[in-house]
């Protein structure tokens, strides 16, 4: 009979109490366990969000946010300011460029319903750049990914507008433009860095450039490889590599370097956009602001393409704050458990425990004896709570998401997103990206609550942890009994 | 040897005191087997509890072999009643939810002993103290009182303690298992050289003894020598 052994005994003295005592730790452990593995899920995400999209500005050309755009191109040089700017830690200037197949494009000329060269219409790829900005159209071999769906036909039918009922245009199926984004480094719009899953990247995105980035769809749709060729403006392009940016209407674009967007477009030095990376989520707003100033409002708009992003994750952060809370409350909760239980079993065994020490039992023995009956308790408790917390972790994360983001979500909506949806010309199935602009309610369901073994035994170390702090008082009573207690009745 | 100096214990009930050890003073030699008889509640349990360290004295002191218990710390006390002295208390003061055995081996545990040593031991004392083989590993709460009280003296022998300090431990037990019992500690003291306290109100068993105390209102007394049975008759 070892110290060890007495404990787990004498754990199971009272069955029927330690039952009842179980059932209430493992409560309180599952809750801890669950708010944990919650607190854990949401601070990834909001890791995630931070880093992929927290610390991004979108400078457009001022007034290119309208339908009829206007306003002076942005330039290299107001990239040079921009990244004078502090905290600015990277400026990327892109050049968007709209292709339409070569074939598809002769035949709408001679309908006559193409307008002129240039349309009043956005790229319709990444983050949803300008609507209404200047956008060169070229023609090329490729052949869309993407069908223009009833909004797009309509606006490919030369309207420009949307939202107006009544077009009397004949219904018309034609395939989309394909965005071609001239880019100063390998990011797509929202500053993110591109995910090539095949070939390679283009080297140096400020030299003139043969070789090109396709969208996965788009290479597919084309029979294009790695390695293939295509046309732009009768200029031969190279696949170098193919990116995916997770979504069809992103997948049907491609990239090319900046110089070489400008050399098509004959429109050497001016920039479509500029993609503004900062520091740090805290330094956003000043360096918008400032960025705002240097460039001048009559010269570019500064948009904050997250703004909807940043309640998303201020709310998600405060769904951390909540579950740590929760899983610091719990577990104080399955302290005091164990605390007063101990204590009570103390006093109940008083004059048992003054027999061991009659008999010349130290102190430490005896206390040793009760924390481990304790953490035979916890550790029964942290089986059945575990149990509970792997089946309902996920249940009490999402049902915290969606209590908590219903706010965060009708502000996303209701906010929209600079330039709106006018601008796209190929607006018929949506938003081009699941990106930022999926919106945040999307992001928050997105929050995957599985009970990863290491968090769950993080939590039970804590849980032990908390434990033998409770059990250590009573323990530390047990040392002023004194052995005549013996001699006392019961 | 064990020396009692001018021991005395108070307690104070409402705005009485009692003194049911008043003055105790006495000595004894290695290896005796003493007596204390005594009225109920004349104090032998108390200046028991004093003589092995479980209470400490108002006034006076307990000197074992020139160690004086007043001034030892509680760590060495603790170390004192498990390595020096056997109690047998009067309510037996075993631990309910474990068997004879386990009871017995405690002391043994405490002690550092190995575990297969003290497994042997504890069945031998049980042995020695006639407890059936069966009822060794039986719960000491479906065992009789004097079982119970047979473990208990089982447990008092475990450490080979040099005093054995007994209060009523045939109290419970039929006359020839009580005999048994008397013969074992008579042994023990003969042939260990253990010293034995025993506080009893059988006559009979405080004739048995070398030295017969009496304790009366928390004052002792020693009744004249006897000669000891199983001793070697008189020439
Ligand atoms: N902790 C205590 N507080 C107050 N009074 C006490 C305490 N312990 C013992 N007494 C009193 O001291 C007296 C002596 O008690 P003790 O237990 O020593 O008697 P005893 O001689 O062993 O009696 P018995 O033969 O019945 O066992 C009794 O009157 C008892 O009530
Ligand atoms: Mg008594």
């Amino acid at each position: 009979m070892s110290v060890l052994a007495r404990s787990v005994g004498n754990a199971f003295r009272n069955k029927v109490r330690t039952g009842a005592v179980v059932a209430v730790l493992a409560v309180a452990i599952g809750l801890a366990l669950s708010m944990l593995v919650a607190n854990q899920a949401v601070a990834a995400k909001v890791t995630e969000l931070n880093a992929s999209v927290g610390t991004v500005l979108t400078v457009n050309p001022a007034g290119g946010q309208g339908f009829e755009g206007g306003g002076e191109p942005l330039t290299a040089e107001q990239a040079a300011t921009a990244a004078a700017v502090p905290n600015v830690t990277g400026v990327v200037g892109t050049k968007a460029l709209r292709l339409r197949n070569a074939t598809e494009a002769a035949a709408q000329s001679a309908a006559g319903t193409q307008g002129a060269g240039t349309q009043a219409a956005g790229p319709g790829g990444g983050q949803g750049g300008p609507g209404g900005q200047t956008t060169t159209t070229l023609t090329t071999s490729l052949t869309a990914a993407v069908d223009a769906g009833t909004l797009g036909n309509r606006n490919q039918a030369g309207e420009g507008t949307t939202g107006s009922t009544g077009t009397t245009q004949p219904a018309r199926t034609m395939s989309l433009p394909i965005t071609a984004t001239g880019t100063g480094a390998e990011v797509d719009s929202t500053g993110r860095a591109l995910e090539i899953t095949e070939g390679s990247g283009l080297g140096d995105y400020t030299a003139e450039s043969t070789n090109a980035l396709l969208g996965t769809t788009l290479a597919e749709k084309n029979g294009l490889k790695v390695g293939s060729t295509f046309t732009i403006n009768d200029q031969t392009y190279t696949v170098a590599g193919l990116f995916d940016a997770g979504t069809s209407f992103g997948n049907n674009a491609l990239y090319v370097t900046l110089p070489s967007a400008q050399t098509l477009a004959e429109l050497p030095g001016e920039l479509s956009t500029m993609i503004v990376t900062v520091n740090s989520m805290e330094n956003v707003d000043a360096a918008k602001t400032a960025l705002q100033d240097a460039l001048g409002t009559g010269k570019a708009d500064v948009t904050q393409g997250q703004r909807n992003l940043e309640t998303a994750v201020s709310s998600l952060g405060s769904v951390k704050n909540i579950s740590f809370i929760a899983f610091v409350a719990a577990l104080g909760t399955a302290g005091l458990i164990i605390l007063l239980i101990m204590v009570m079993l103390v006093r109940e065994r008083r004059r048992e425990i003054g027999v061991l020490k009659a008999i010349g039992a130290p102190n430490r023995t005896i206390g040793l004896q009760f924390v481990l009956e304790a953490l035979v308790l916890v550790a029964l408790g942290s089986v059945v709570g575990a149990a509970v917390a792997s089946f309902a972790s996920g249940g009490i994360a999402s049902a915290l998401i969606s209590s908590n983001s219903t706010t965060a979500a009708a502000t996303t909506t209701g906010r929209g997103m600079p330039g709106g949806a006018a601008g796209f010309p190929g607006g018929g199935a949506g938003l081009p990206s699941g990106g930022p602009f999926g919106g945040a309610s999307q992001l928050l369901t997105t929050v995957t609550a599985s009970a990863s073994p290491g968090v769950i035994a993080a939590g039970i170390a804590a849980v032990f942890g908390v434990a033998i702090i409770g059990a250590l008082v009573p323990a530390l009573l047990t040392a002023r009994i004194r052995p005549i207690e013996v001699l006392r009745g019961e | 040897m064990i020396e009692v100096k001018n021991l005395v214990r108070t307690f104070k009930s409402g705005d009485r005191t009692i003194k049911p050890v008043n003055d105790v003073s006495f000595e004894l030699e290695q290896g005796t087997l003493a007596s204390i008889v005594g009225k109920s509640g004349s104090g032998k349990s108390t200046l028991l509890s004093l003589l092995g360290a479980l209470d400490k004295p108002t006034s006076g002191d307990v000197v074992v072999n020139g160690v004086s218990l007043a001034s030892m710390p509680d760590g060495k006390l603790t170390e004192y009643r498990r390595r020096d002295i056997g109690f047998v208390f009067q309510q037996f003061n075993l631990i309910p939810n474990l068997s004879a055995v386990d009871n017995v081996m405690l002391p043994m545990e405490f002690a550092g002993v190995r575990k297969a040593a003290r497994l042997a031991r504890a069945k031998d004392l049980l042995e020695q103290v006639q407890l059936d083989p069966e009822k060794h590993v039986r719960r000491i709460n479906r065992l009789s009182g004097g079982e119970q009280q047979r473990v208990a003296i089982a447990r008092a022998l475990a450490n080979e303690p040099k005093l054995i300090l007994a209060d009523e431990p045939t109290g419970n037990l039929d006359e020839q298992t009580g005999d048994h019992i008397i013969e074992l500690l008579s042994s023990l003291s003969r042939d260990h050289n253990t010293t034995i306290l025993v506080v009893t109100h059988d006559r009979a068993l405080a004739n048995k003894t070398d030295r017969r105390f009496r304790l009366q209102q928390g004052r002792l007394s020693e009744e004249p020598a006897r000669t000891r049975v199983g001793a070697a008759a008189p020439a």
